[in-house]
């Protein structure tokens, strides 16, 4: 199953009134929303509710979604419309420079319109960040090898599988050892 | 709880086929959230987090607006992957029939060969080519010739190819 097939299978549900699989789809993108969301709203105050209209949006949007491209380029169009919707509504402009589908995920929003008056959002930020690297780098190389391959390298259990040179099985295990150990310091984080 | 971590963990990584574990996720608030947590790790690493705020979380005020509002009935259906025609019968029909007329092409060859071959090691006999058709003895071809068959003949072997053509036409239509 790729991410695609995922998305649709979600969106089947949705379709077929099962409005709880939406949720699994918030909490999938909304990182990435509000990331793309950055290059425009000035205010990172402003980002929840504009994240929130954009997923209202794709909502209500959906039985119009026909599958042809993926769920998230189209969700990056609506994410988009919306930001420049809301700019037009606070009487500013769009940024000059756009970023299209294909950049948004590596586009990592330095020195776009973010609100950098934010300490304690910046801190908790880090701290987060921090928190994850530390245990990573606590980790046994075999653990700390598999989920870097995938979430950093983006490959596939079969491609680390092989790279290891140790059955899949084994490299699922690995990646979800690793992640339990981080979830374990990440949660009361998050929860505070 | 364990167990459904891994799978949770596999599903984020779209290594997942089950679909069990979908529907386990969608009745657990509490794998939801850790769905969320490991899809933050994954975000943070590839720091596609930088100046965002990570306490939020806009899955409930979502899910609260939307509560209760039906999706329009006129969904277009998804483009799922879809199987296509099989277009290979089709041409292989036709390729077949090909086939096999070359192969009786070739045997009719090779035979026709394999005669002459025998024929040449006698070198008194000499045709390299025979021009006798299988079928037996040949008409003779001339203008003047006394014509093999009758009208009747004629008429009747036209009315048979005739039904012949209208039949292949009727199946040809038939066809789907």
């Amino acid at each position: 199953m790729n991410e695609r097939e995922l998305d649709l299978q979600l969106i089947q549900r949705i379709q077929n009134g099962e409005q709880q699989a939406f949720a699994l789809l918030v909490r999938k993108y909304q990182t990435r929303v509000a990331n793309i969301l950055t290059r425009y709203v000035r205010s990172s105050g402003d980002i929840p509710d504009v994240s929130q209209e954009v997923f209202i949006k794709v909502y209500k949007s959906l039985p119009n979604f026909r599958g042809d491209s993926a769920f998230y380029t189209w969700l990056f169009r609506i994410t988009v419309n919306t930001a420049k919707n809301y700019l037009t509504s606070q009487s500013r402009r769009p940024p000059a420079s756009d970023i299209d589908a294909e950049e948004a995920d590596s586009y990592d929003g330095s020195g776009a319109l973010k609100d950098e008056d934010n300490p304690e959002s910046i801190l908790h930020s880090q701290e987060v960040k921090q928190v994850i690297l530390k245990v990573i780098g606590g980790l046994p190389d075999e653990l700390k090898s598999a989920i870097t391959l995938r979430e950093l390298e983006g490959m596939s259990y079969d491609e680390i599988a092989q790279i290891e040179n140790c059955p899949i099985g084994t490299v699922r295990s690995r990646i979800f050892r690793a992640r339990e150990a981080i979830d374990k310091q990440l949660k009361p984080l998050l929860e505070n | 709880m364990k167990e459904y971590s891994q799978d949770l963990s596999s599903l984020i990584d779209n290594e997942f086929d089950d679909q069990e574990i979908i529907e386990t996720v969608l009745g657990d608030v509490e794998l939801q959230q850790q769905f969320s947590r490991y899809q933050l790790i994954g975000d943070v690493l590839r720091e596609e987090t930088d100046g965002l705020d990570l306490r939020i979380d806009v899955t409930d005020s979502v899910m609260a607006a939307i509560a209760g509002e039906a999706l329009d009935d006129n969904v277009i259906p998804l483009a799922t992957p879809e199987k296509q025609d099989n277009t290979v019968v089709p041409f292989m029909k036709r390729f077949g029939q090909y086939a096999i007329a070359a192969s009786v092409a070739g045997v009719v060859v090779v035979s026709s060969l394999i005669v002459n071959q025998d024929d040449a090691t006698d070198p008194s006999s000499t045709p390299v080519l025979s021009t006798v058709p299988f079928g037996g003895a040949a008409a003779p071809v001339s203008l003047q010739a006394t014509p093999a068959q009758t009208e009747n003949d004629i008429k009747e072997r036209n009315e048979r190819l005739e039904a012949l053509m209208k039949d292949h036409q009727l199946q040809l239509q038939t066809k789907p």
